[in-house]
């Protein structure tokens, strides 16, 4: 793809300088938001720097040198319970404390794109294999992802996949991943969606692994997007791979991540997906180009894109700098919930509606209740009060009211306080302040 | 764009107004943001339905009695209900005294009441019964799919809420969402004061008024719940858990989020062995909370917009068992309540000696009720239901 205006790399000038505005940008939409030691050493460190790390998946340097063996033995701990509770609290820690915040990230959209719910798969087990492949493959190629991903047993169980077979094709599979997994609406009819049953039939799971059975197999000719032949779901997958709209998908899969409303022309987004399609839909090099455009960190990108559940809370814990103590995940994957987004638990195989519709009546409160339920501390099961006054006064802002403000509008928006938002909180302090920023309109953007 | 002029004209002024910064813009707004902002908003003011679940197998036989039936005293040697306690609804059928609280629903002409409701071939496994009553499907397959409700509210990507316990398979959709809420916290705000001062002034920018508008919204509804939380309007209900989850869903209904489809059950049905008691006490709850409800929205001028639906896997077997207890058995009663309702029996009363496998068949096929309810009440196609299936008058004509 050769870079056009749109694709251009950023590079700091007068009209979109490398500030901290920028840098918490980055990070809200990258990861989950900064503390205020990232935030100075990236503005330090510049675009580059900032952009290597995260990219290079070691942009929290902060993550304890025992994360890896943590994490296994927390979900292990989960999975032998047999309780997804603990496993979402497992997938909150990793999103806290880990080395990559962007591939956790990415996890979480492959999550919402081959959307699976313990709901019906009822095994915590498969659902943390299927976790640990889409992490794996989260910024590989999509044909790796896509071919893993068909194969968890936990979405083969979510999507009925072992009670399609020949004679009896069950088309739940075969259309969610024309539908959902790769071309999208209009772009399939439904005679396909019939063929590629029939091509699926005989995959399931055995043993909590892909399995083939040849005896359910359907193995006569199929006619699928204008091609025939004796299909099997391997070829299914290949046939759906070449389609364009399938790069296009992915395109428009990947700037709803990371770009807010009307931030990227209709151009722009077709230039993406030719791009991903020469580089063979390569998850890596499309977050890479985005994230080191500069429509990325134009202005009108910026607070374009309202915070998902899982972005607020731990957003929220990680800039505010809840490590020890930690607010408990168990909590955390609790408030998300509340707030509408139930990891492991998406609502449909849709996966998350996401957008303005995370803005509803009882995602607001939640959001607002869990405000000040993790500055207090025992409802969000952290020991401690947030103290309002410490990071400003370890930072130079001093711990009036007035250094609480700044420091807080600065580390959570990246700007000093308007007139405006001085007036909407004037009166409140500490602690009361700082729930307040964080229950703003304002503060569900990012 | 076309495809929102139709269902644009349902919306209140109100929501119009809300909805018309966004529709403005349409050219420019993706679709799937045009459909999720109509979602969150279209549904306020339209009908809605509640249904009640009664889990484990309610005795329709001795829920709606044919006193005068000589096979009954025979099929019931000791849990006869005696006909000079039964509420009268007919010359020939009573209901179960305990249900005397529905009394005052049946008298106003809001209750209909459909006994031997079914469906062929009836399954008396209590996961697989459900699990067809969920789905309106009876291939093994697809019993674990999609609900009736969630696929009749996938074309609008609608919500609906579950109130207590986990989101049943009968409001899982392809695209539509289901919310499970049990306590009255979740909606409730800590701290209103500061809720309502860090909301802000009008913005200009679209997406931060979107966000602002939505959150005074909240903080109304919030608002509202508050007060209700504090004082019940007059509303008494029963301390029973029914009733409390009704309750929680009438506040619901009072804060106007929006829902159109509420949700929730009952256990305790399957009663086995020594039911006189345990059954008589289990139909009291459900009569005392339904009309407690009822109650409710009424004194909250609500109850106009509300259809309750009740309904249990399968009936129990008419001939009672050796420990005064019934077994699982075939179609059922499904009671249909609400001011819109078109009260009274509706449908015929299963044959008690023409039996199949030792069970009257069904009069009434379920889809039927399902269809209606889908279509003459709320408005929603009845396509997911996989066939036609003709609609009962289960409705008042509208005035």
């Amino acid at each position: 793809m050769a870079p056009t205006e749109h694709w251009r790399a950023y590079e700091p000038d007068a009209k979109a300088p490398w500030d901290l505005r920028r840098v918490v940008h980055l990070h809200r939409r990258a990861g989950f938001g900064a503390t205020w030691a990232e935030l100075q050493q990236d503005l330090k460190d510049g675009p580059e720097a900032a952009l290597e790390r995260l990219l290079r998946g070691s942009a929290n340097t902060a993550a304890p040198i025992e994360f890896a063996a943590t994490a296994d033995t927390l979900a292990e701990a989960a999975v032998a319970a047999g309780e997804i509770g603990r496993l979402k609290a497992w997938w909150f820690y990793r999103m806290l404390f880990g080395p990559d915040p962007l591939g956790e990230k990415l996890t979480l959209l492959w999550h919402d794109h081959f959307a699976t719910a313990n709901a019906k798969v009822g095994d915590p087990g498969l659902m943390r294999r299927q976790n640990d492949t889409l992490r794996k493959h989260a910024r590989g190629k999509f044909s790796d992802l896509l071919n893993a991903s068909v194969r968890e047993p936990a979405l083969l169980a979510f999507l009925d996949a072992p009670a399609n077979r020949k004679g009896h094709p069950n088309e739940n599979l075969g259309r969610e991943l024309m539908e959902l997994f790769t071309l999208g609406v209009g772009h399939y009819t439904e005679a396909d969606v019939k063929e590629a049953a029939r091509a699926l039939t005989g995959w399931t799971a055995h043993e909590g692994k892909f399995a083939q059975d040849p005896a359910k197999h359907d193995d006569g000719d199929k006619t699928v997007l204008g091609k025939t032949g004796k299909w099997t779901g391997a070829d299914l997958v290949r046939l759906l791979l070449e389609q364009p709209a399938t790069s296009e998908r992915i395109a428009l899969k990947l700037c709803r991540q990371f770009f807010g409303e009307k931030a990227t022309p209709p151009e722009a987004l077709k230039e993406f997906a030719a791009g991903l399609r020469e580089h063979e839909i390569d998850i890596g090099w499309g977050v890479g180009v985005i994230l080191r455009s500069k429509l990325f960190f134009t202005d009108a990108n910026i607070r374009t894109r309202v915070l998902s559940p899982v972005e607020y809370v731990v957003g929220t814990a990680r800039a505010l700098g809840m490590f020890d103590p930690a607010p408990s995940t168990l909590a955390l994957a609790d408030w998300s919930a509340r707030m509408g987004q139930d990891v492991f638990d998406p609502p449909n195989v849709g996966g998350w509606p996401g957008g303005r519709a995370w803005v509803h009546t009882r995602g607001l409160i939640a959001r607002a209740n869990f405000a000040a339920a993790v500055l207090t501390g025992p409802n969000a099961g952290r020991s401690a009060a947030y103290d309002p006054s410490l990071l400003p006064s370890q930072y130079g802002f001093g711990g009036e009211p007035a250094g609480v403000l700044t420091f807080h509008c600065r580390l959570l928006f990246g700007i000093d306080a308007t007139d405006e938002v001085r007036q909407r909180v004037a009166g409140a302090e500490g602690r009361k302040l700082v729930a307040m920023l964080l229950s703003t309109p304002e503060g569900q953007l990012g | 764009v076309i495809l929102y002029i139709g269902e644009l004209i349902m919306l209140t002024r109100r929501d119009f107004l809300r909805s018309s910064s966004l529709f403005a813009l349409a050219p420019a707004v993706p679709l799937f943001i045009a459909r999720t902002a109509r979602a969150a908003t279209a549904d306020k003011n339209g009908h809605v339905l509640v249904v009640v679940q009664l889990d484990g197998g309610n005795d329709a036989l001795n829920t709606v009695v044919p006193h005068a039936d000589p096979g009954y005293e025979k099929l019931r040697p000791t849990l006869r209900v005696a006909k000079k306690d039964l509420v009268k609804l007919t010359d020939t059928l009573g209901l179960h005294p305990a249900l005397k609280p529905l009394g005052k629903l049946l008298d106003a002409g809001h209750l209909a009441i459909l006994p031997g409701v079914g469906y062929p071939n009836p399954n008396r496994s209590h996961f697989e019964s459900m699990a067809i009553w969920h789905t309106a499907r009876f291939d093994d397959e697809e019993l674990r799919s999609y609900g009736w409700l969630g696929r009749a509210l996938d074309p609008s990507a609608g919500t609906a809420y579950m109130v207590g316990g986990a989101v049943p398979t009968a409001l899982r959709g392809r695209r539509s969402s289901a919310v499970a809420l049990a306590r009255i916290e979740d909606i409730l705000l800590a701290d209103p004061a500061a809720a309502r001062h860090s909301a802000g002034p009008e913005a200009n920018d679209d997406l931060l008024a979107f966000v602002r508008r939505q959150a005074v919204d909240a903080q109304v509804a919030a608002d509202k719940l508050a007060r209700l939380n504090g004082a019940d309007g007059g509303a008494r209900y029963p301390g029973t858990g029914l009733a409390v989850r009704l309750k929680l869903m009438a506040r619901l209904l009072k804060a106007d989020l929006g829902a159109r489809v509420f949700y929730t059950a009952q256990s305790g049905y399957d009663t086995h062995a020594n039911q006189r008691f345990t059954h008589a006490g289990l139909l009291n709850e459900f009569a005392g909370a339904v009309t407690a409800f009822f109650d409710d929205l009424q004194a909250a001028k609500l109850a106009e917009r509300v259809t309750l639906i009740a309904f249990s896997e399968f009936g129990r077997t008419i001939k009672e068992n050796g420990s005064a207890g019934t077994d699982h058995g075939t179609a059922g009663v499904v009671f249909v309540a609400g001011p819109g309702v078109a009260g009274g029996m509706l449908g015929s009363m299963p044959n008690l000696t023409e039996l199949d496998r030792g069970e009257p068949k069904m009069t009434t096929d379920f889809r039927r009720v399902y269809a209606t309810v889908l279509n003459n009440w709320l408005g929603l196609p009845t396509d997911g239901l996989g066939g036609t299936f003709e609609a009962l008058p289960l409705f008042r004509a509208p005035a």
